[in-house]
């Protein structure tokens, strides 16, 4: 199974200037997907989790268009061929 | 081996193990030096006269003399032992650099450029490498290369090479070191010829190869898989981001027949140099300008420093901006913003051991990052992984970097941070790797500490010039912590300071410190500017003394020390917590030349109408010349200098983002062994005439 992840501009240096990364692999959730994205795209990971692997705050997932803070966050269920959104919160100063 | 005597070297520690034997880091008792040594082991050398053989090519190398290259001091026998006295070389491999992830292009070519170079001047000596791999290079922490093992390759009789090579059972990890070597090795070595310096220029196609990529050029399960592979594939082609340039530079030097390569190291280092002045020239290229591994800031015209200038690091919510000027402080040179758009808190310059390195920590949604530079601006370290980060056991996670702060000069690679939540973070490697003091994060009070308006920070580290093993920390709000082993326990020190925010009035701990600041040369002397109240303590802040003599608001948050007086420190008020603005909008500094006796206003040249300024804790500096250079940067985003010790100010920039810190640096310093001067400056202004004293308003307010 695939699965794709859209990666927001500021985050592309880190998969070789991709908007999107297509991750030939068997993953049942969430988690398992981004784990799939962090070996494709080392630099990514930090970027989006904290050292204690909680999504930082004011970064939002989407599994289509669902925000996973409200399916179950990282043990949120992914399809064969899901579309996973990283996108920055409306927020700051 | 530890502990014991080779000759006069004394075996200290073990660095690592290769194929020809043992590295040690070993103490030279003659020269009073530490060298790296290696032990030959026995059976490596196949029979006497490759023994001899060896001896000879180590000392032909040892006459090499190059910047890039590992200085061989001594080859010697002793008790039948042979060993080599090499350059102790502090950095990391280029194979650990590399790991699995490519390198950023203007590495690759920096780094190309000073290999080919140390294989130029080799190449000049007629002397060989024979083993060059990305394994035995080293980059130093400031980026200089080191070519290590000249002349020392194993000497592989060319039997050995061919059995590898037509060897097919088995997997290749298993085939030993000269697996590691196989990958490297030219056509023609594997044909059995013996080889020469345009093989070396082989495995620098390699080497650069494998940086691009991150992967070797030639590969296989097998030696013979890989063998066939190096004699018969082309490399498959690089990903886009390398320039078309330096990709042409690579297939050249992988050339199957040394005649098709480039004849000349030299030739190679004037290609990777090319390459490198045609690519700063070259419009932004969106996947080189943001990484990954590191960040060119293109489109900013960059400062030209030189040694003795003054450098000014302006941090604010949304970038970083430097400037310079010669030492005369009356014009600057302004560049950035550097890092557009992100929060920068902290900013350092570090001079020690004749680096010139520029330290940012960088705060977005995407987490907070510390950056290097070490070209003023032009090109600053974006890392793929959190430099500072909280262990996975102790279950926080950063939020902010507020303070980067040098250690002593005697120990050039040391540097902590002060980090939110309130914890030190130190490193020993120049910045490389960093780790969390646990002895103040396993501190007992930790759990009742309580956040700040700017939340539970650690910002002020005061590393004490003279006892190594002493340390004063600030934590709002916790208050003053301090050391005396080292780190490994830490005791609040905090009598005499009050607070306003609970009922208990002088608790052991609970302080809102906003800024503290030691005498370097009397560091037994600190300020201290809390939320509300201004202190001083003349026993390493055992106990605190209200020094607020005539200060219009003892509320604010910047203090600054005079370098040079340690009865002179430097405030800006602001009216209360409430308004948390200069009062009646007036801009004033507030100078006291005799240790808090009484405090006069400085203002000549500052705005003294409808000038509602907050000036934060990080956000006002001095230089270290004589007179005395101030400055601060305000909210507002308007930058003020003072070349004359704050008699005379002047606005040097206006229109910033928020100002929250600003830091200076004269470049070049601080050299180590330098001393500050200190006491007949001091001498000398302390019999300068009083001050006017102004009316002390009552204290009020609470924290927020």
């Amino acid at each position: 199974m695939s699965v794709t992840f859209h990666i927001p501009g500021p985050l592309r240096p880190f998969a070789d200037g991709r908007a999107q990364v297509k991750l030939e692999a068997s993953v049942a959730t969430v988690s398992e997907a981004l784990q799939a994205l962090w070996v494709a795209c080392p630099g990514i990971r930090d970027r989006v989790v904290t050292e204690q692997g909680q999504i930082r705050e004011h970064i939002n997932l989407f599994v289509g268009n669902e925000d996973v803070r409200y399916t179950g966050g990282l043990t949120t269920p992914v399809s064969p061929g899901a579309e996973i959104s990283i996108v920055p919160a409306i927020s700051g100063g | 081996m530890i502990g014991e005597l080779l000759g006069h070297y004394r075996i200290v520690s073990k660095i690592g193990q290769g194929g020809m034997g043992v590295v040690y880091r070993a103490h030279d008792e003659v020269l009073e030096r530490d060298v790296a040594l290696k032990v030959v082991r026995e059976g490596t050398l196949v029979e006497k006269s490759s023994r001899e053989h060896l001896l000879h090519e180590a000392r032909a190398a040892s006459a090499l003399s190059h910047p890039n290259i590992c200085t061989i001091h001594e080859v010697g026998e002793f008790a039948g032992e042979l060993y080599m006295v090499m350059e102790l070389i502090e950095g990391k491999t280029l194979s650990a650099l590399i790991g699995t992830a490519a390198l950023a292009v203007e590495s690759i070519l920096r780094y190309g450029a000073q290999i080919a170079g140390a294989l130029a001047h080799a190449h000049g000596r007629n002397i060989i490498h024979h083993d060059l791999k990305s394994a035995n290079i080293v980059v130093t922490p400031q980026g200089l290369v080191k070519v290590l093992d000249f002349g020392l390759a194993r000497r592989v009789p060319n039997k050995l090479v061919a059995d590898q090579a037509t060897e097919s059972i088995g997997p290749l990890e298993g085939a030993g070191a000269i697996a590691g070597t196989l990958f490297y090795m030219a056509p023609e070595v594997l044909r059995g010829q013996a080889g020469d310096h345009r093989s070396d220029l082989w495995a620098l196609g390699v080497i650069l190869y494998e940086a691009a990529s991150g992967q070797l050029p030639f590969r296989g399960r097998t030696s013979l898989e890989l063998s066939s592979a190096i004699l018969h594939e082309p490399p498959s082609p690089l990903p886009d981001r390398i320039p078309p340039g330096l990709w042409a530079v690579i297939q050249r030097c992988l050339a199957k027949e040394p005649a098709q390569r480039y004849q000349q190291a030299g030739e190679v280092q004037a290609a990777l140099e090319a390459v490198q002045s045609a690519s700063k020239t070259a419009p932004a290229q969106p996947s080189e300008q943001r990484g990954p591994s590191t960040i060119v800031h293109r489109g900013i015209q960059h400062l030209r420093v030189k040694d003795g200038d003054v450098l000014l690091l302006v941090g604010t919510t949304k970038g970083a901006f430097l400037l310079r000027s010669t030492a005369d402080r009356s014009r600057w040179d302004v560049a950035g913003p550097y890092f557009h758009g992100l929060a920068i808190y902290a900013l350092a310059y570090d001079g020690r051991d004749d680096r010139h390195r520029l330290w940012a920590s960088t705060s977005s949604y995407w987490g907070t990052y510390l950056r290097s530079s070490d070209d003023f601006g032009k090109v600053w370290t974006n890392p793929v992984e959190a430099n500072i980060r909280f262990p996975s056991d102790s279950g926080t996670s950063l939020k902010n970097i507020w303070q980067i702060c040098l250690g002593r000069p005697d120990q050039p690679n040391v540097l902590y941070c002060g980090v939110e939540p309130a914890a030190l973070f130190e490193s020993r490697d120049a910045g490389e790797t960093w780790s969390l003091v646990r002895g103040l994060f396993d501190h007992p009070h930790r759990p009742r500490w309580v956040p700040g308006n700017g939340g539970l920070c650690l910002h002020t580290i005061l590393p004490d010039p003279a006892h190594n093993d002493r340390m004063s920390v600030a934590i709002s709000a916790a208050g003053v912590y301090s050391t005396d082993d080292g780190g490994c326990t830490w005791r609040a020190r905090n009598r005499g300071i009050r607070v306003v925010h609970q009922p208990e009035k002088y608790p052991e701990f609970g302080q809102c410190v906003h800024k503290m600041v030691m005498h370097p040369a009397r560091p037994e002397r600190f300020f201290l500017q809390n939320h509300w109240g201004l202190y001083r303590s003349d026993d390493g802040a055992e106990s605190w003394k209200d020094i607020a003599n005539g200060v219009p608001s003892d509320f604010g948050f910047a203090i600054v020390m005079h370098p040079h007086n340690p009865d002179c420190v430097y405030i800006l008020p602001v009216e209360s917590d409430e308004f948390r603005c200069t009062a009646d909008g007036c801009l004033r500094v507030y100078r006291t030349r005799n240790a808090g006796a009484s405090w006069e206003p400085l203002m000549r040249g500052l705005p003294q109408k409808r000038a509602y300024e907050t000036i934060l804790r990080d956000a006002m500096t001095a230089d270290s010349l004589d007179p005395l250079g101030l400055y601060f940067g305000t909210r507002s985003g308007q930058l003020y200098g003072s070349a004359d010790e704050g008699k005379t100010w002047q606005r040097i920039l206006e229109g910033l983002p928020a100002v929250v810190c600003v830091k200076c640096a004269v470049v070049g310093e601080p050299r180590v062994g330098r001393k500050p001067k200190a006491t007949q400056v001091a001498a000398a202004h302390s019999s300068a005439a009083k001050p006017p004293v102004v009316k002390r308003k009552k204290r009020r307010g609470k924290l927020k």
